[in-house]
């Protein structure tokens, strides 16, 4: 039965689908109970946002609270992945990734290989990404490059509740280390999700809007000012396919290869700095894979590459806009929008 | 020419298994330093101009120094000068023998202030003749050094290092125990000798009680802690008085008597006990084990086999302490601290 | 009365003694080899260091963790893992331990509870914190054991593990093996207090420091400190205070090491001799018994240097492999 939920209930309601199911399913990271040892209610928080909140209630001690040390709780996670357990560690805004990264990149991506496939790692690292929350420039940040350069990782990125819900699930079941990016600007977003449990899988894109014009590739918050966007380009008769990309690693070439050889054209959106982005990455796959399809060159619309900006204004204006997502397309058309 | 004081400070003292089979503790680096600091100031301030120490490489000796220059940058005249015996360091208690076979050599050290426990001070003592100890406990078995704020342990060595306190009663004899295997050199025990019958070194510290079987102990005091106890709760046999006791220990289950006994921190156990008799000095004791291991001032440090001799001897006067209680006394019975200046001013 | 005044029975003592001399030869010979030219990459030997894997590893099963460094073929051997699929690692060989795609410093065999070299110093304190976890989860009893050395033990990583041990109260165990250098940097200089049960004070745990170069004064306290984690006790931390007989890795010149200071420690402070010579005193095992293991690991090293020499190397389509995407 589908009811209405938010993004962060979904991935709420992910995490005790999936500790009911699997004994070994542990859930680990900073104020994620909220409240250990302190002297009021011991389930105060339930995560910083209160994204894990009630789920202390139903599954006790599997969840646990950790001191601030990245390092020591994200490779503790790891190492219980190389034992037998299926950690899902909160390292609460993944711009935090500096303080353990050696763990995630050293570690947990290079077991399978390094150990000639004799180990995995079924960990999960969920964390927030993405700016729009007034949060600067250390708790802002679009990383998702930074993890889809390594061999080895899983990337995950959902734009709406239905998606962080069965692609959570996914990442849970998954044998592989998982970073999740949870969209902090999204945790309030409604939709329809089903009460029973189900797993996305993996390197699946969804294309969220048809159109025989122009393909515009995003995942994320972005998906939305793409779908935005494209509302406005029908408008002046363009018709604009969205696909939401949904996990960056393994990445759905063949969806977006295949919409690009029908549309003839390509954006790409992508929250991250444009250099070495996901952006750049599609375009530049298209570019090879796609070339004679093409009838205008690949446009990219991304964050500029600076820090997250605090002041609202300044920050408005980093986060790509429908408005700037519907200008390349046009650059891509040539044409201007309807005056 | 003012008389020097020699310190040694044992960096890795209290640092054994009693940690964990027991509750002992462990004296930080740091606070090692912080005594240091504070035995210095005492010295100064009874006249104490030169002060030599131990070498060690894990980090006393720079909170030392540190601490010193802080004072002299505040302009703070506190301390005495502070040299470091010319010797490498290996970071084993072969530092510990040969600083205090310098200090002895030099001939200018009145007295040698140990911190450590009894493991670090049966080692100065093995070396240093006839120069006074001044002990501060910072290990883990401490029967030897008596428990006491270093800073009055300070001003007590250096009121007995400048002569302040007549020897006779500044200092106080001691006793020690003398083993040798097949007639060798003697090791020695300040507190006791156990026998034990485990047959290997490990990792030293004694706390299976099931393989107690001797015990001989320069004396016994119901106060300290460790294998002595177990003597000091039968009878008790003080520091000064001549000749120390012999037990014979056993399996509490087979025993007739037991006597529960703080044999480590933390760690009181019930211990069998056959008989005892005092132990004169001189009489060569010898075990009633034929194979064991032999536990000097609670480690285990030798091991005999059924073909092997072995030879207990207690020796009276065998080396010199600062009797810091008597030192004190004698100062403030004669005002060695106390000062007039209104009257002499008025001279 | 028995000859025999160990803590170990004969046999026990013939294998701890096997362990030693296995990763002895295991090193020596591939400092041999190294310097054929026919051994790629980085090697960092254990010789010297033998009687703390030993000490430390008997006590262990293979439902107990480590994670050990980058000096790790001690760790492995004593743990358990193939002398033959360890030597064909180091070869880069196909019938390696992993396939030919870890090499020196990324041997593993997590059948065996071992949770690999590790080629980043501290790095497998966290991760024997989640081996701990796992190991409490499951109420299996088993232990996590993490290595590392004086050096590391300066990583954040070492130090955060200690606290999350301590809060959660780990079966797991923090081993420093003290060689005295950080690569060429002394412990004196790069340590500001270098007492590590100070350390571990700090974090509220149990430490103890026993000579490493003494077999049974590790046992004996790897021991305590074992059986204590497993009973629910905690974490703990040992610090075996060892000597590294080669250099930092194989090439290394050694020019800051004192003059005379491997010669002086092969002479007076190798636990292996030490050890033979303690057991064969004392009459518990003949000096007949230690010289037929001298043999035997002697031909075992022979084998498995033939062999990882004649082993077929991976083939290119491995390149691809053992990740879950390739490109």
């Amino acid at each position: 039965m589908a009811r209405k939920i938010s993004y962060k209930q979904a991935i709420n309601e992910a995490l005790d689908l999936e500790m009911r199911r699997d004994p070994t399913v542990i859930v680990l990271g900073e104020d994620i109970v909220g409240g250990a040892g302190a002297p009021g209610e011991l389930d105060a928080w339930g995560g910083v946002l209160g994204v894990t909140k009630g789920l202390h209630a139903k599954h006790g001690n599997r969840l646990m609270d950790t001191p601030l040390s990245e390092s020591a709780y994200i490779g503790a996670a790891i190492g219980a992945a190389a034992c037998g357990m299926r950690p899902v560690a909160e390292l609460m805004f993944l711009d935090f990734m500096g303080v353990c990264f050696d763990q995630i990149l050293n570690q947990a991506a290079k077991f399978k290989y390094m150990f000639g496939g004799k180990a995995k790692t079924p960990v999960v690292i969920r964390a927030m990404v993405g700016a729009g929350f007034r949060a600067a420039a250390q708790h802002s940040q679009m990383l998702t490059p930074m993890f889809t350069h390594v061999p080895g990782l899983k990337v995950v990125c959902p734009s709406n509740a239905y998606d962080a819900k069965g692609l959570l699930i996914q990442s849970i079941r998954d044998d592989d280390p998982v970073i999740f990016c949870e969209h902090k600007a999204l945790y309030g977003s409604e939709a329809d999700v089903p009460e029973e449990s189900y797993a996305i899988p993996f390197g699946e894109a969804n294309v969220v809007r048809e159109g025989k014009d122009v393909t515009i590739v995003s995942y994320g918050l972005t998906v939305h000012r793409a779908l935005d966007a494209a509302e406005k380009l029908a408008k002046s008769g363009v018709q604009a396919e969205v696909i939401d990309l949904r996990t960056l690693s393994p990445i759905d070439w063949d969806t977006v290869i295949e919409s690009v050889e029908n549309t003839g054209r390509l954006v790409v959106v992508d929250e991250a700095n444009p250099r070495c982005s996901i952006a750049s990455d599609v375009a530049s796959y298209v570019a090879q894979n796609a070339f004679g399809a093409l009838k205008a060159a690949p446009q990219m619309v991304t964050a500029p590459h600076t820090p997250v900006p605090f002041s609202p204004v300044l920050e408005d204006l980093y986060i790509p806009s429908a408005d700037a997502i519907a200008a390349a397309v046009n650059k891509t058309t040539a044409r201007a929008l309807a005056a | 020419m003012t008389p020097k004081v020699g310190l040694i400070a044992n960096p890795i003292s209290a640092r054994d298994i009693r940690r964990v089979v027991a509750s002992a503790n462990s004296v930080q680096i740091a606070d090692r330093a912080n005594i240091v600091l504070r035995a210095l100031a005492a010295l100064k301030a009874c006249g104490i101009e030169e002060a030599v120490m131990m070498p060690e490489r894990a980090g006393i000796a720079g909170h030392v120094l540190r601490g010193m220059e802080r004072a002299r940058s505040h302009g703070e005249d506190r301390f005495p000068r502070l040299s470091f015996l010319p010797m490498p360091v290996t970071g084993t208690v072969e530092d510990t023998r040969r600083a205090a076979r310098l200090m002895a050599a030099s001939g200018d050290i009145a007295a040698i202030i140990v911190l450590g426990g009894d493991g670090t001070h049966r080692a100065v003592v093995g070396e240093c003749g006839r120069v006074p100890v001044a002990g501060i406990s910072t290990g883990t078995n401490n029967a030897f050094p008596e428990h006491r704020e270093p800073t009055i342990t300070g001003l007590a060595a250096g009121l007995a290092a400048t002569g302040q306190v007549p020897a006779r009663i500044a200092f106080a004899d001691n006793k020690k125990i003398e083993v040798s295997l097949d007639g060798g050199a003697p090791e020695i025990a300040l507190v006791d000798v156990a026998i034990v019958t485990d047959r290997f070194v490990g990792a030293r510290a004694l706390w299976r009680i099931e393989t107690f079987r001797e015990l001989y102990v320069t004396f016994a005091d119901p106060e300290v802690i460790g294998m002595a106890a177990i003597a000091g709760l039968i009878e008790p046999v003080s520091r000064s008085e001549a000749g120390g006791l012999a037990v014979t220990l056993a399996p509490a289950g087979t025993a007739a008597r037991r006597v529960r006994a703080p044999i480590a921190p933390g760690l009181i156990e019930e211990i069998g006990v056959e008989g005892w008799r005092r132990m004169p000095a001189g009489s060569v004791f010898t075990p009633a084990l034929a194979a064991g291991a032999i536990a000097l001032d609670g480690e285990r440090e030798l091991f005999f086999d059924p073909h092997q001799q072995v030879e207990i001897r207690l020796v009276d006067r065998a080396f010199r302490t600062v009797d810091v209680a008597a030192v004190m006394r004698f100062a403030a019975r004669n005002g060695l601290l106390v000062s007039h200046p209104l009257a002499a001013a008025d001279a | 009365m028995t000859n025999n005044p160990f803590p170990l029975s004969k046999d026990e003592l013939l294998a701890a003694y096997r362990t030693m001399r296995t990763i002895r030869d295991f090193e020596e010979r591939l400092h041999v080899e190294f310097a054929k030219g026919d051994i790629p990459g980085f090697v960092h030997l254990y010789a010297g260091e033998e009687a703390c894997a030993a000490g430390i590893m008997m006590h262990l099963t293979d439902i107990d963790r480590i994670a050990s460094t980058h000096r790790g073929h001690g760790h492995c051997i004593a743990k358990g893992v193939d002398v033959h699929e360890m030597m064909a690692e180091i070869y880069g060989k196909a019938t390696g331990a992993c396939r030919g795609k870890g090499g020196s410093m990324h041997i593993a065999d997590l059948s065996k509870g071992m949770m690999g070299a590790n080629g980043i110093l501290g790095a497998g304190a966290p991760l024997i914190c989640g081996a701990g976890l796992a190991a409490k989860f499951r109420g299996d009893g088993g232990v996590g054991i993490t290595f590392f050395g004086d050096g590391a033990s300066n990583q954040g990583t070492v130090l955060e593990s200690m606290n999350l041990a301590a809060i959660w109260n780990l079966p797991v165990i923090f081993v420093v093996e003290n060689n005295g250098y950080a690569e060429s940097t002394s412990v004196e200089y790069a340590t500001a207090v270098d007492s590590y049960v100070d350390r571990a004070a700090g974090f509220g745990l149990p430490g103890v420091t026993v000579d490493g170069t003494d077999f049974f004064a590790v046992h004996e306290a790897a021991g305590e400190v074992i059986r204590r984690a497993r009973e629910g006790g905690g974490p703990a931390l040992l610090e075996c205070k060892t000597i590294r007989f080669f250099g930092h890795f194989e090439g290394d010149a050694q020019t800051y090491k004192a003059k005379g200071e491997n010669d002086y420690n092969r002479e007076h402070r190798d636990c292996l001799r030490i050890f033979a010579n303690r057991v064969t005193s004392a009459g518990a095992v003949s000096e007949a018994e230690i010289a037929l293991v001298d043999r035997e690991v002697a031909s075992l090293i022979d084998a498995a240097v033939e062999s990882a020499k004649g082993a077929p190397l991976p083939s290119p389509r491995e390149l691809l492999t053992d990740v879950y995407v390739a490109y």
